[in-house]
C-alpha cells in the first residue's frame, strides 16, 4: 500500500565534496558544519560585550562558560580543573554544536554522525589526559597503572592489565564511539520518520497516517536537541573525569 | 574467469571499504582539525580571557560592594553600641543622682526627724520640769495643812492632843511617799 524506499545508509552519511576533489582538504558537509561549528561560537564570544550587568550575547557567552565551570569542571575536578576550561569549553561547543547541526534545515546532518570528529576529539582527549598524568606524576603514572597500588598482590597484574585496557584502549573508544553511534542513530531515526512522513504522503494517508508521522518526527527533532546537548555534556564531563584520574591516579 | 570473478570481488570489497559510513575519511579529519584546533587557540587565547575578565571584574565588584555593605553595616552596628553605651552611662548616672537625690533627702529627713524630737523632748522637759516644780509647790503647800488636818482628825480621834511636830515626820514620810 505504501511505497517505502529507504535510501541507502552511505547516502545518509556520505556527502559530495564542494571542492578539493579526492584531496586530504576536499571541503564536504561534514568539513563545513565542523567550520561553522568553530565559528558560531567564536562569533558569540567575539561579539558579546563585556558589561556589568550581561545581556544577549555576553549572557550566553558567560551561562556556557559557567555552566562548563560549574557542572563538567567542579563536580569532576574541582577548582585544580579550571585551567583547563579552554579545552572543556572547546569541546562541549564544538561538539553541541556540531551535532545541533542534525535538526537546522538544509543542513540536517550531525558531523559527530561521521567517525571523523569524534575520533579526532577522542585522540585529543587520550592525549591530553595521558600528558596530564605524566606531567603531574612522571613515569609513575604508568606504573600506577599496570602495577595499581593498595591492591592484594596475587590480583595486581590481573587489575593492572584491565586498567591498562580500560585507560589506554577502552576510554578513547567508547569516547568515540558514544558519540558517532548517538548522533548516527538519531539521525537515521529522523530519516526514517522523514521517508515515512514522504511515503504516506504519497500515498495519500495524509488525514490518518501523517498526523502521526509528522508528530513523531517534531518529537524526535526536539529529543534529539535534547540528546545533542546531553551528548556533548558527556563528552566533555567523562573528558573532566578523566583528566582528574590523572591527576589523581590513586583515587 | 577466476580472475575476472576475483577482480569483480576485489572491485565491490573496495567499493563496500570505501563508502563504509563507520569508518571516517582524511578530508573531514583534517577540516574537523583545523576547526576545532582554531577554535581551542581562539577561545584559550582570544576570546574567553576578555570573557574571564569581565566575570572577574563583576565579582570583584559585587565583592567591593559586599564588603562597603558589610563596612557599612559594621559602623551602623558600632553607632548602635556606642550609643547603646552612652544611653546606658546616662542611666546609670540618673541612678546615681537619683540615689544621691534620695540619701540626700533621707539625711535632710533624719535630721529634721532628730531636730523636731529634741525640740519635743526639750518642750516635754520642760513641761515636766514645770510640773515637777509646781507637783513641789502645791505639795509644799499642802504638807502644813495636810499635818493640821491628820493632827486635829487624830486628836478627835483619840481625844488627847496630838503633838504636831511629833508627828510631821510621819506626814512628810506619807506625803512623799503615798503608796
Amino acid at each position: 500500500m505504501i511505497g517505502l524506499e529507504y535510501p541507502p545508509i552511505e547516502n545518509l552519511v556520505e556527502w559530495p565534496n564542494y571542492f578539493g576533489g579526492d584531496s586530504f582538504w576536499a571541503l564536504n558537509k561534514i568539513g563545513l558544519i565542523s567550520l561553522l561549528a568553530m565559528a558560531i561560537p567564536a562569533a558569540v564570544f567575539l561579539f558579546s560585550k563585556k558589561e556589568l550587568v550581561p545581556r544577549g550575547m555576553q549572557n550566553m557567552a558567560e551561562s556556557t562558560v559557567e555552566f562548563v565551570e560549574n557542572q563538567v569542571i567542579l563536580p569532576a575536578i574541582g577548582r585544580d580543573g579550571l585551567r583547563y576550561l579552554p579545552l572543556l569549553l572547546s569541546l562541549f561547543l564544538f561538539v553541541f554544536i556540531g551535532n545541533l547541526f542534525e535538526v537546522i534545515p538544509t543542513f540536517q546532518m550531525p558531523a559527530n554522525a561521521r567517525m571523523a570528529n569524534p575520533m579526532l576529539l577522542a585522540l585529543i582527549v587520550w592525549v591530553v589526559f595521558i600528558a596530564v598524568g605524566v606531567k603531574h606524576h612522571g613515569l609513575t603514572y604508568f606504573k600506577d597503572i599496570v602495577w595499581p597500588p593498595g591492591v592484594p598482590v596475587g590480583l595486581r597484574w590481573f587489575v593492572g592489565l584491565i586498567e591498562l585496557i580500560t585507560v589506554f584502549f577502552i576510554r578513547p573508544f567508547s569516547l568515540a564511539v558514544r558519540l558517532f553511534a548517538n548522533m548516527l542513530a538519531g539521525h537515521i531515526l529522523l530519516v526514517t520518520f522523514g521517508v515515512l512522513c514522504i511515503a504516506v504522503f504519497t500515498a495519500g494517508l495524509i488525514i490518518v497516517l501523517l498526523p502521526l508521522t509528522f508528530g513523531m518526527l517534531v518529537a524526535l527533532t526536539a529529543f534529539e536537541i535534547f540528546v545533542s546537548f546531553l551528548q556533548a555534556f558527556v563528552f566533555a564531563l567523562l573528558t573532566a573525569v578523566y583528566i582528574d584520574s590523572s591527576l589523581h591516579p590513586a583515587h | 574467469m577466476l580472475h575476472a570473478l576475483l577482480l569483480a570481488a576485489e572491485e565491490g570489497g573496495a567499493e563496500e571499504a570505501a563508502s563504509n559510513p563507520i569508518l571516517p575519511t582524511m578530508n573531514e579529519l583534517f577540516w574537523g582539525a583545523i576547526a576545532f584546533g582554531v577554535m581551542y587557540f581562539l577561545l584559550a587565547y582570544v576570546l574567553l580571557p576578555p570573557v574571564q575578565r569581565a566575570r572577574n571584574d563583576r565579582a570583584a565588584t559585587i565583592q567591593a560592594n559586599k564588603d562597603a555593605a558589610e563596612s557599612a553595616r559594621a559602623k551602623a552596628v558600632s553607632a548602635t553600641a556606642e550609643v547603646s553605651d552612652q544611653l546606658a552611662g546616662v542611666r546609670a548616672e540618673t541612678v546615681t543622682m537619683l540615689e544621691q537625690a534620695r540619701a540626700e533627702a533621707e539625711a535632710e529627713r533624719q535630721r529634721l526627724v532628730s531636730r523636731a524630737d529634741r525640740e519635743v523632748q526639750a518642750m516635754k522637759d520642760l513641761v515636766e520640769s514645770e510640773i515637777a516644780t509646781e507637783r513641789e509647790e502645791a505639795l509644799a503647800t499642802m504638807r502644813p495643812q495636810v499635818a493640821d488636818l491628820a493632827v486635829g482628825a487624830a486628836s478627835k480621834m483619840t481625844g488627847r492632843q496630838v503633838d504636831l511636830a511629833a508627828v510631821r515626820p510621819l506626814v512628810d514620810r506619807y506625803l512623799d511617799n503615798p503608796n
